[in-house]
């Protein structure tokens, strides 16, 4: 079957919108080389196409078996991102992991956000850790009615806030923000791990 | 675990196995690789899903990927089995055959034992 206009659009239609959704979690030539490969599945399917009434109908029903562009490309995102992801543990291919699950999963949505507060403590407690020595007043243990809930900065500090430690408040800080860290980057990549587990294949 | 679930998972576990057999006989392009397992079995459930599995296989070394120009009016990229792939399809296989053979004397043995009770 040749293609007319109508017909072409819709297929280039398609592309373009796989080609934007790749490019969201993949390097580009992983992109070329797949939506190349997709285009030449449906060129074949065109060239082989009988039987359909209309050539819209012929199309749609191709475009249909082939899958949505967005379910496509969350097939391809999936298994390139995760598996890059529990392989080397880096914090790009990680970050690009839980976002595309907690984009399409609601309990990638929720992990996301365990980890996301994990990640934010933990940079949190290494910036205070830095500021202490430049600005002595302003960092340090954040107590509230007398109970320490953690380290924080602010300028100015508010009369309310009750900020309190010497400057051995940054060893504590850096050792308390790496090790959140560490352990939030630790149960990120076992999370991932175990999607891809769970996944199969 | 509801019924589609665990249909869903055997279906993706063995995908990875049939893909490999598919390509065993000789290297195939995608949409022969589809056309294959749909004609034998009814895993392919969107088409589109098949080539990220693909890629993955590549990845791993299990297959090994090469676009022709020529031999269509569209370039065809087809996938043939590396040493490496053929050395676990062969584990995979055998797995699988000790598997299906363990569930079916299970299976086997359940029935009979219905019958007896009956």
């Amino acid at each position: 079957m040749q293609l007319t206009e109508p017909g072409e659009s819709r297929v280039n239609g398609y592309l373009f919108v796989l080609e934007r959704s790749l490019k969201t979690f993949l390097p580009r030539d992983v992109v070329r080389d797949a939506v190349r490969e997709i285009e030449s599945h449906l060129r074949e399917r065109i060239a082989a196409a009988d039987g359909a009434p209309t050539e819209r109908d012929a199309v749609e029903r191709i475009l249909a078996e082939l899958g949505p562009p967005l379910r496509v490309a969350q097939a391809y995102s999936a298994e390139r991102t995760l598996e890059e992801a529990v392989a080397t543990g880096r914090v790009v291919p990680m970050m690009r992991a839980i976002w595309h699950l907690a984009v399409s999963t609601v309990v990638g949505f929720f992990a996301a956000i365990g980890l996301m507060v994990g990640y934010l403590v933990g940079i949190g407690s290494l910036l205070v850790a830095c500021i202490k020595p430049f600005f002595p007043e302003n960092a340090g243990i954040q107590f509230v009615h007398g109970i320490p809930v953690g380290f924080a900065a602010q300028f100015p500090v508010a009369p309310t806030t009750d900020l309190r430690g010497g400057y051995w408040v940054i060893p504590l800080a850096l050792a308390f923000g790496l090790g959140v860290l560490v352990v939030t980057h630790r149960c990120g990549r076992k999370y991932l791990a175990w999607w891809r587990e769970r996944r199969v294949s | 675990m509801s019924h589609e679930t665990w249909q869903e998972q055997l279906r993706r576990g063995s995908l990875d196995l049939a893909i490999l057999l598919t390509v065993s006989s000789g290297p195939r392009y995608g949409l022969a690789i589809i056309q294959h397992l749909e004609a034998f079995t009814d895993l392919v459930v969107t088409e589109g899903t098949i080539y990220p599995i693909l890629g993955r296989l590549t990845r791993e070394g299990l297959l090994d990927a090469t676009w022709v120009e020529g031999e269509a009016p569209h370039p065809r990229k087809y996938y043939r089995l590396t040493r490496h792939g053929a050395k676990r399809l062969d584990h995979m296989t055998r797995e699988w055959r000790a598997f299906t053979e363990k569930i079916d004397r299970l299976i086997d043995a359940a029935r009979g034992h219905d019958h007896a009770a009956h």
